[in-house]
C-alpha cells in the first residue's frame, strides 16, 4: 500500500473517517493455533490414538529358576452324593465327571470338546467385579494315568486333569496370559482367576471352588464366594511375568509342590 | 478489536483555547493481516485423513518377522564326552559299537566290558542349531544323572541364538579385508575404503584391444563409467570402462574392461594388482566419485526382548530327517530317535517397540531399514570363538578354508564377548557368546555409497562362521589344521524396510524450492542439492516403490519373511555308513566329500522305536 499517510485539512466542519478495520481480516500466525485446535477439537470429538497391543506375561521363576505351572482339577466322585451331612470324595480324574476309560482314551467328541476355562476378574467381589480375560485349558493336555480299557486288553495311559504348563513341551497352551502392554487404557495388574469345567456330555458349566467343598465356611452350600472361588494373580510389567497366590494364606502357588488345585463344586 | 467509526474532533475544539491546526492519521496498512474465508475454519472430519496424519506421525514400530530355517547337517565328527557322545545322530555306529564293546553285545545281557575311550562318531542333532530347543527331557543330556546341563524351558530361544533389532549408523573406512581368488592363487589385503579389488587378467602384455580386470565382488561398473585405480599411468589414474564381462555368463557383474589403446610399460601387465572406485564422471570426480565402507550397526532391543514362538502350521519343504538309533547300537543302550534336520518355521516379534524418531542412517538420513540380527549363542558349548567376514570369504580355497578364518587371525574375531563353564570337574571349558545390550555395535555389510546417485549398494553380505571345538567334538582331519576347520556360515542382519527412497534423483538449488532434506548433497558441478525423496507410509509409486504395511495402535507393525540359511562351507559325510575294511583307512575315508542323502540308507523294519 502507497497511502499510508492521509492529510486532513482544517476547515469550520468537524470530519469522520471509517477506517475500514473489519472482522473480515485475521492476524497473521493465527492459522496455525486454529491448526492446533483443529487438532485438538478432533482428539476430542474422536479420540486419540490408543495401544490396545498385548504383551505375553509368563510365569515368573519358582524355585530352582523353575517357570512350570501346574493345575489340578479334582472331580467329585458322584457315588457319594453330597448332602446336608454326607460329602464323598474328590480327585484329579476324569472318570468322576462321568467320562469312560474308552472316551478319555480314544478321545471322544464329548471328552475332546469339554474344557477347562480361567476367568480373570479385576475383583473378587461378584457384585462389582469385571471379566478382562479367560483362559482355555484343553483336556487334550495333561499328565496321564494308568486305566484298563478292557479285560482282554494290556492297561493303558489316559489324560487326568493335571496340567503341567511351561515355555515349551506338549502342554504349553494356557501357560502365558496375554494382556495390555500399555497401562493408560486400563490399570489392571492384579486379578482373581476362578475356574469352570465345561462339561461336553451336559452341556453346562461347572464351578470349581479353591478348596474342597467340606471346608466350605461357614456351610458347604454357603459361603462367600469371594474367599473361596479365586486365586490372586499378579502381572508384573517389570519383567512381564505373573505370580499366583492363595487368597487366603497369601503364599505363592502353582510349582509342582505345591500346584493350583481346584475342586467342583457340587449344588445341592 | 479497533472500532470502526472512530470520530476525529476538529483541533480547536478538543479543549478550551486550543489552536487551530492540522491534523494526520496514519493509517497502518500493513501486511500482518490476511483475508479470512468463509468456512474456513469449518472442518469435515475425514477418518482417512486423520488416521494418515496420525499414521505419518508415529516413529513406534514393532517389527516381525517369520524365519524360514533352513539347515544342512553336514560334519560328522567324533567326541567322548558322554552327554555329547549319547545323543548324537550316529553315522558309524556299527563299528564304533564293535569297538567300545570289544566282548560284545548280546541284547539279553548287559555288555561287559566296555572301552569307554572309543570315540563315537555322528552329526550332532538339529537341536544343536534350532531357533528353539524342545530336548528339555533328556536324560543324560539335559536333566537326570550325568547331565551336561540342567535345561530351563525359559532359556529354550536362547541356547542356540540370540535375535535383536539393529540398524546401520556409521560407516567404517578403515576396516581390514581379505579375499583370495580361488583359481589364480592371487589375494588381496586392504582397506574398506580403498574400492574394490582387482587383478589384471588380460594386460597390456598380451597385446589385445582391451585390458581386462577381474575383482572378488560385483563391481557395480556400468559401460562408460569411470575407475580410478589405485596405480597410475603417466600420472592419470582414471580410465573409462570400455565393455563389461568375458563372455562368460554372469561374468559382467565382476570383469571389466578399459580399452587398451597402446600401453606400455608394468602399469597393465597380467596378474597386477590393486584396488578401484568408481567414478560416473571424471571431470567432476570429486562429486561422482564412489565410496567404500563396512556398515556399522547399533543393536537396538536387548535379547530379553525378542518373543519367537513356532509359526502355526508352517514347515519348510524339506522334512524332517530322522532315524532311530537302536538299543545295542548305543553307547547308553538306550533306543531313541535322532534327528538330524528339522523343518520348522518361527515368528520373530518384541516385547519392546522401536522408536526411531531420533535415529538417522550410516548416511546421517532419515532411518528407512531396520534390520533383525540374529546371534549364534551356542550355550551348550559345542562350538568355539565366533569368526566374522563378508560373503567373499566364504568359497574355498584349494578345498580349505580361507586363512582369513583361522582362529588366530584377530582381524576375523566377532565383536561379541564370550564366557566359559566347565562340568563334571572337567579342566576344558565349554565357550558361549554373550548377549548384546541395547546400543552395542557390531559390523556388518561392505557397501558402497555414491553422492552423486544418493545411492548405497551392498556389495558384500556380512557373513559370521560357527566351528566346532575340537576339545569336545573333532571332526575328521581332512588335511586342515586345528585352528581353521569346516564350519557354518550365516547372515547375522535380515533388513525389513520401513520406508523407501524415491527411485528417482530430485535436483534443485536453495531459491528454487521450499524444503530441501537436510540429508541433501551439495553438488559442486552443478550447483545444487541432490536428494531423493522420502516417501510416505502407505504411498507406492506406480512402479511399485513404496511401503505399506499395518498402521495400528499407534504403531506400524511391518512385516517380512525371512530365509534364515545355516549354510555349510563343505561336506564330510562318508558315502556311506559301512566300516572301511582297513581301519587305517577311516581319516580317508570320513573325509569324502560326497554330499549324500542319508534317507536312502535303508532303516530296519522293526527298529524299537516305533
Amino acid at each position: 500500500m502507497d497511502a499510508t499517510r492521509i492529510k486532513i485539512v482544517k476547515d469550520d466542519i468537524n470530519k469522520f473517517i471509517n477506517v475500514p478495520v473489519n472482522m473480515q481480516w485475521d492476524f497473521m500466525g493465527r492459522d496455525d493455533s486454529i491448526t492446533d485446535y483443529e487438532v485438538d477439537a478432533v482428539n476430542q470429538v474422536i479420540g486419540g490414538p490408543q495401544d490396545f497391543e498385548i504383551i505375553r506375561f509368563a510365569h515368573n521363576i519358582f524355585l530352582k529358576d523353575n517357570t512350570e505351572i501346574k493345575h489340578v482339577f479334582n472331580f467329585y466322585d458322584y457315588s457319594q452324593p453330597i448332602t446336608a451331612t454326607t460329602v464323598g470324595n474328590w480327585s484329579p480324574n476324569y472318570l468322576n465327571n462321568g467320562f469312560s476309560v474308552q472316551d478319555v482314551y480314544y478321545y471322544s467328541k464329548s471328552f475332546t470338546k469339554s474344557f477347562f476355562k480361567l476367568d480373570f476378574y479385576d475383583s473378587p467381589n461378584d457384585t462389582v467385579q469385571n471379566l478382562y480375560l479367560s483362559i482355555i485349558l484343553p483336556t487334550q493336555q495333561g499328565l496321564t494315568q494308568t486305566a484298563t480299557l478292557s479285560p482282554t486288553l494290556p492297561p493303558v495311559e489316559i489324560k487326568k486333569p493335571e496340567m503341567i504348563l511351561d515355555y515349551i513341551g506338549s502342554d504349553k497352551e494356557g501357560f502365558f496370559i496375554y494382556w495390555l502392554r500399555s497401562r493408560d487404557f486400563i490399570d489392571v495388574n492384579t486379578f482373581y482367576m476362578s475356574a469352570k469345567f465345561f462339561d461336553a456330555i451336559t452341556g453346562v458349566f461347572k464351578q470349581m471352588t479353591n478348596v474342597k467343598q467340606t471346608l466350605l465356611l461357614p456351610g458347604k452350600f454357603t459361603f462367600n464366594n469371594s474367599d473361596y472361588k479365586y486365586y490372586k494373580v499378579d502381572l508384573d510389567y517389570s519383567n512381564q511375568t505373573y505370580e499366583v497366590f492363595s487368597t487366603s494364606t497369601g503364599l505363592r502357588l502353582g510349582d509342582n509342590n505345591s500346584p493350583i488345585t481346584w475342586y467342583e463344586y457340587v449344588n445341592p | 478489536m479497533v472500532d470502526p467509526t472512530t470520530r476525529i474532533i476538529q483541533s480547536d475544539q478538543r479543549y478550551k483555547s486550543a489552536p487551530l491546526s492540522d491534523q494526520f492519521l496514519n493509517i497502518p496498512f500493513t501486511q500482518n493481516m490476511k483475508e479470512l474465508i468463509e468456512f474456513d475454519r469449518t472442518v469435515d472430519i475425514s477418518l482417512i485423513t486423520v488416521f494418515d496424519e496420525e499414521r505419518q506421525a508415529s516413529p513406534t514400530f514393532r517389527p516381525i518377522t517369520k524365519f524360514t530355517l533352513l539347515f544342512e547337517n553336514a560334519y560328522t565328527g567324533s567326541t567322548t564326552y558322554v552327554p555329547f557322545r549319547d545323543n548324537l545322530y550316529y553315522t558309524n555306529a556299527i563299528q564304533n559299537a564293535v569297538s567300545y564293546y570289544p566282548s560284545g553285545n548280546v541284547p539279553s545281557v548287559p555288555p561287559q566290558p566296555i572301552n569307554s575311550t572309543v570315540p563315537w562318531d555322528g552329526f550332532p542333532q538339529y537341536p544343536e542349531f534350532d531357533f528353539i530347543r524342545t530336548d528339555s527331557r533328556v536324560s543324560g543330556y539335559t536333566f537326570g544323572n550325568g547331565k551336561h546341563l540342567e535345561f530351563k524351558p525359559v532359556s529354550a530361544t536362547t541356547y542356540n541364538w540370540s535375535h535383536y533389532v539393529s540398524y546401520p549408523y556409521l560407516n567404517v573406512y578403515q576396516k581390514k579385508m581379505y579375499a583370495i581368488e580361488p583359481n589364480t592363487q592371487i589375494s588381496w589385503s586392504w582397506s574398506a575404503s580403498d574400492g574394490i579389488p582387482f587383478v589384471i587378467t588380460e594386460g597390456s602384455d598380451k597385446t589385445i584391444g582391451f585390458i581386462r580386470f577381474k575383482c572378488p565382488v560385483p563391481h557395480g561398473l556400468s559401460t562408460g563409467q569411470f575407475v580410478l585405480l589405485s596405480s597410475n599411468y603417466n600420472g592419470n589414474s582414471f580410465f573409462q570402462v570400455s565393455r563389461l564381462g568375458n563372455g562368460g555368463s554372469g561374468s559382467e557383474e565382476y570383469i571389466f574392461n578399459i580399452q587398451n589403446v597402446g600401453y606400455t610399460g608394468t602399469t597393465f601387465i597380467t596378474l597386477n594388482q590393486g584396488t578401484f572406485k568408481r567414478v560416473l564422471d571424471a571431470t567432476n570426480s570429486a562429486d561422482t566419485i564412489s565410496q567404500y565402507y563396512v556398515r556399522k550397526h547399533k543393536i537396538l532391543t536387548d535379547a530379553e526382548c525378542a518373543v519367537l514362538v513356532n509359526a502355526g502350521y508352517e514347515k519348510n519343504i524339506y522334512n524332517d530327517k530322522t532315524k532311530c538309533e537302536i538299543k545295542s547300537l548305543t553307547p547308553n543302550q538306550r533306543k531313541r530317535t535322532s534327528v538330524k534336520e528339522g523343518s520348522r518355521s518361527y515368528t520373530l516379534s518384541f516385547n519392546c517397540d522401536v522408536k526411531i524418531d531420533n535415529l538417522r542412517d550410516n548416511q546421517n538420513r532419515p532411518l528407512t531399514q531396520l534390520f533383525f540380527t540374529t546371534i549364534w549363542r551356542g550355550y551348550f558349548g559345542w562350538t568355539q570363538k565366533l569368526k566374522q567376514g563378508w560373503d567373499f570369504n566364504t568359497f574355498l580355497k584349494d578345498g580349505k578354508p580361507q586363512i582369513w578364518w583361522d582362529q588366530n587371525n584377530a582381524d576375523s574375531n566377532a565383536s561379541v564377548s564370550q564366557s566359559q563353564y566347565f562340568t563334571f570337574n572337567n579342566p576344558t571349558p565349554f565357550f558361549y557368546n554373550n548377549f548384546y545390550t541395547t546400543g552395542d555395535t557390531l559390523d556388518g555389510d561392505y557397501c558402497e555409497w555414491n553422492n552423486y546417485e544418493q545411492l548405497e549398494r551392498v556389495i558384500s553380505t556380512y557373513q559370521h562362521k560357527i566351528t566346532y571345538n575340537n576339545d569336545w567334538f573333532k571332526l575328521p582331519s581332512d588335511n586342515l589344521t586345528t585352528t581353521n576347520q569346516y564350519g557354518y556360515f550365516y547372515q547375522p542382519h535380515n533388513p525389513i524396510q520401513l520406508r523407501v527412497f524415491s527411485d528417482y534423483v530430485e535436483e534443485s538449488n536453495s531459491e528454487n524450492i521450499v524444503g530441501i532434506p537436510d540429508y541433501a548433497y551439495y553438488s559442486t558441478l552443478i550447483s545444487s542439492f541432490r536428494w531423493r525423496d522420502l516417501y510416505s507410509y502407505g504411498f507406492v509409486s506406480s512402479d511399485g516403490v513404496g511401503v505399506d504395511y499395518p498402521f495400528l495402535n499407534n504403531a506400524h507393525y511391518p512385516f517380512v519373511s525371512t530365509i534364515f540359511r545355516i549354510t555349510p562351507e563343505n561336506y564330510n559325510i562318508p558315502s556311506d555308513y559301512a566300516t572301511p575294511i582297513n581301519p587305517s583307512q577311516i581319516d580317508t575315508y570320513q573325509g569324502g566329500k560326497v554330499p549324500f542323502d542319508i534317507n536312502t540308507i535303508a532303516e530296519p523294519l522293526i527298529d524299537g522305536c516305533d
